[in-house]
C-alpha cells in the first residue's frame, strides 16, 4: 500500500558491504592473519555480541544498562564453576551458562526497570562493583578463586593435545575465531531482524515516550522485560564463549572499562538504534585500540581515554552511521550508472 | 440510558494539594461530553486517572460495567479508552503509519487486520500521503490529525480529547469538529476537556465544570454558562460571549 518495495538492485546494493566484510573476516586466516591478530579479532568479534546488546537495549529504550559487564563476567564464572564443580565439560558449560547468567541478570535487575535515567544507571554500575566484591572477599574467594581466578581446562584443549605439537596452538587459535566469527554474524542478522521488527519499533517507542507508549496500549513492561532479556542473553553468549576460549576467569571481565566502556563506546558513535552504525564501529574503534599498543605500549590507556574524553566532548552520535548512509550512497550512484 | 463510563467519588492529591475532590459523574453511551474549567482546575489529572496514568486515592471508575480503577493503562485501551493528550504528543522518530500501526498491533494482536485498520485511519484523518514521513515534518494540524489517527485505529467505545482544538486555526478547528460529529455518529462516545467555550458549546451534549478539584455543575451547555457559580469561577464575574 503506502510503501513502495525495494528493488532487487536496492537489496543487493544493500547488502554489500555486509558480504564484503563477512567475506573478509572469513578469509582474514587464510590470508595469513594469524597469532596475535586473530586473538584480537576473535576478542572483537564477541565483543560485536556486546556492543549489539547494548545497542538493541539501551540504543531504542535509552534505559542505560550499565550492568552489562556483570552479565558478562557472570556467564564466565557460570562456565567456570559448572566445569570446575560439576565436572560438566567446557562445550556443554556454554550452553548451560548462558541461561544461569541471564535468569541472575534478570532477579537482579529486574526492580530496576521501572527505575529511569540515571537512577537506573548507578544501580545497574553498583552491581558488578558489588560482585568484585564478593569473588575476592573471604570465605567466596576462596570458591570463587579470588584476585587470581578460577583455572580450568578450556575449549578444544583435550582435543588440541592429540595433534602434533606445531599446530596445537595454531588449531586453537583457528577454531576460536571462526567460532566467533560465527557468532558475531548469526548475532548481528538476528539482532538486525530484532531491531527493525514490530518488536524492535515498540522498544523505541518505549524509548521516545514511555507514558505515551503505554496510554496507546503497548505494554511496557513486558516490552521492556523481553528486551533486556535479548540483551542478556547476546551479553551471556559473549561472556560464556569469551571464557571458555581462556583460562582462567577473573574479576578483570566483571570489570566496566573493561567489558562495558568499550561496547557502549561504539554503540553511541555507531548511532544508537542503528544496529549496523554499533557494528561498525565495534570493529573500527577496537581494532584501533589494538593497534595502538603495537604503535606506543602502555601509553595507549591514556590515548583512548583522551578519544573518550573528545568523544564526550564533541558527541559524534550517529557519526559511523551517517558516514556508512553517505558511502552508501555513493556506491548505488557508481553502481547504478 | 446506558452509561459508558461512570466515575463514582474520585479523589487524588499531589502532597498537600488536592486535585480532585470526590468529583463524580457519568458519561452515557454516544454523547459528546465536555469538561470545562480554569487552569489547574484538575481535567487532565482527570484524564489521567481515567486512563490510568494516575492512580486515585479514592473512588471507582466503571467501563461499560467493568471496574477498570486498577487496570493497567495498555489494557484500558484494549478494553475501549482512547486519548488525545493535551499539547501534541507522538513518537518523533517513527515514521507516521508506525505511530498508527503500533497502536493497531497493540489492540488487534493481528498483522494483517492491523495493517488494514492503520491503513484505514490514515486515510480517514487525511494523513496517507504522509505516512512515510516522520512527525516533525508535521503541520500542528496534521499532528492533530495523526493522534486523531491514532485513536480510530484502536477502535474505542469512548475517546478522551484534551484540549484539541488548542493551536489550531479556526477553520482547522472547524474540520476538527467536523471529524468528531462524524465519528460520534458512528458511534464514539467523546469526553472533550477544553477551557475556551467556544467550540464546546457547539459540539458537547452536555458539560461539566471543574473548578480546584471540584464539580460545580454539570447539563446543558447554554444552561450551565448560565448557571451564577459558574459565571463566578470561570469569567471572574464578567460575561463573555
Ligand atoms: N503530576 C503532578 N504532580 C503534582 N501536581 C500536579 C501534577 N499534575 C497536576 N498537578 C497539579 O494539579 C492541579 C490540576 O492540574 P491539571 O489537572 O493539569 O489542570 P488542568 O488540566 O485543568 O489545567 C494543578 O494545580 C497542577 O499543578
Ligand atoms: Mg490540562
Amino acid at each position: 500500500m503506502v510503501f513502495a518495495k525495494r528493488s532487487t538492485k536496492d537489496l543487493i546494493i544493500g547488502k554489500t558491504p555486509f558480504f564484503a566484510v563477512l567475506a573478509g573476516l572469513t578469509l582474514l586466516p587464510l590470508l595469513g592473519v594469524g597469532g596475535y591478530w586473530l586473538d584480537v579479532l576473535t576478542k572483537v568479534n564477541l565483543f560485536l555480541l556486546v556492543t549489539l546488546a547494548i545497542d538493541l537495549y539501551s540504543g531504542t529504550t535509552y534505559y542505560l544498562n550499565l550492568g552489562v559487564s556483570f552479565t558478562f563476567g557472570f556467564a564466565g564464572y557460570a562456565l567456570a564453576l559448572l566445569n570446575i564443580y560439576y565436572g560438566i565439560p567446557i562445550e556443554y558449560s556454554i550452553f548451560l551458562a548462558v541461561p544461569i547468567s541471564v535468569f541472575f541478570s534478570l532477579v537482579i535487575l529486574l526492580p530496576s526497570l521501572r527505575i529511569r535515567g540515571v537512577y537506573f544507571a548507578i544501580l545497574s554500575l553498583l552491581i558488578p562493583i558489588v560482585f568484585i566484591g564478593i569473588v575476592t572477599a573471604q570465605p567466596f574467594s576462596l570458591y570463587l578463586g579470588g584476585e587470581g581466578g578460577l583455572r580450568y581446562k578450556q575449549l578444544f584443549l583435550d582435543f588440541a593435545r592429540s595433534l602434533p605439537p606445531g599446530i596445537r596452538l595454531t588449531f586453537l587459535q583457528y577454531s576460536y575465531y571462526y567460532i566467533s566469527l560465527v557468532a558475531a554474524v548469526i548475532g548481528y542478522l538476528i539482532a538486525y531482524k530484532i531491531g527493525f521488527s514490530e518488536f524492535g519499533f515498540m522498544l523505541r517507542a518505549v524509548g521516545q515516550d514511555e507514558e505515551l507508549a503505554e496510554s496507546v496500549g503497548i505494554n511496557t513492561l513486558k516490552v521492556k522485560v523481553i528486551g533486556y532479556l535479548i540483551s542478556s542473553m547476546y551479553v551471556s553468549v559473549a561472556g560464556a564463549l569469551y571464557a571458555s576460549m581462556r583460562s582462567p576467569v577473573t574479576v578483570d571481565l566483571v570489570v566496566p572499562a573493561n567489558t562495558l566502556v568499550p561496547p557502549l563506546t561504539s554503540a553511541i558513535v555507531g548511532g544508537l538504534g542503528t544496529i549496523i552504525g554499533p557494528a561498525i564501529a565495534n570493529y573500527m574503534l577496537l581494532l584501533t585500540y589494538e593497534s595502538l599498543w603495537g604503535l606506543i605500549g602502555r601509553w595507549r590507556v591514556i590515548v583512548y581515554m583522551l578519544l573518550l574524553i573528545t568523544i564526550v566532548v564533541i558527541k559524534p552520535q550517529g557519526l559511523v552511521f551517517r558516514i556508512y548512509l553517505d558511502l552508501k550512497k555513493r556506491l548505488r550512484g557508481v553502481l547504478l550508472e | 440510558m446506558s452509561e459508558i463510563l461512570k466515575c463514582e467519588e474520585i479523589t487524588k492529591r499531589f502532597g498537600g494539594l488536592t486535585a480532585l475532590n470526590k468529583v463524580s459523574f457519568n458519561v452515557v453511551k454516544g454523547e459528546i461530553f465536555g469538561i470545562i474549567g480554569p487552569n489547574g482546575s484538575g481535567k487532565t489529572t482527570l484524564l489521567n486517572v481515567i486512563t490510568g496514568l494516575l492512580k486515585p486515592d479514592g473512588g471507582r471508575i466503571m467501563l461499560d460495567g467493568t471496574d477498570i480503577t486498577k487496570l493497567e493503562p495498555h489494557k484500558r485501551v484494549k478494553l475501549g479508552i482512547a486519548r488525545m493528550f493535551q499539547g501534541m504528543r507522538v513518537f518523533p522518530y517513527l515514521p507516521v503509519y508506525l505511530n498508527v500501526e503500533l497502536v493497531a498491533r497493540a489492540v488487534y494482536n493481528n498483522a494483517r487486520l492491523a495493517r488494514a485498520k492503520t491503513s484505514w485511519a490514515l486515510t480517514m484523518s487525511g494523513l496517507l500521503p504522509e505516512a512515510a514521513e516522520l512527525p516533525i515534518k508535521l503541520t500542528p494540524y496534521k499532528l492533530r490529525m495523526l493522534e486523531f489517527a491514532r485513536i480510530l485505529v484502536s477502535n474505542p467505545k469512548i475517546a478522551l480529547l484534551d484540549e484539541p482544538f488548542a493551536g489550531l486555526e479556526s477553520s482547522e478547528a472547524e474540520s476538527m469538529i467536523d471529524l468528531i460529529k462524524k465519528f460520534n455518529s458512528l458511534g464514539i462516545t467523546f469526553i472533550i476537556i477544553e477551557h475556551r467555550l467556544r467550540y464546546l458549546m457547539k459540539i458537547a451534549n452536555r458539560v461539566m465544570v471543574l473548578n480546584q478539584g471540584v464539580k460545580i455543575a454539570e447539563g446543558k451547555p447554554e444552561e450551565v454558562v448560565k448557571n451564577p457559580q459558574v459565571i463566578e469561577v470561570y469569567f471572574g464575574g464578567e460575561t463573555r460571549k
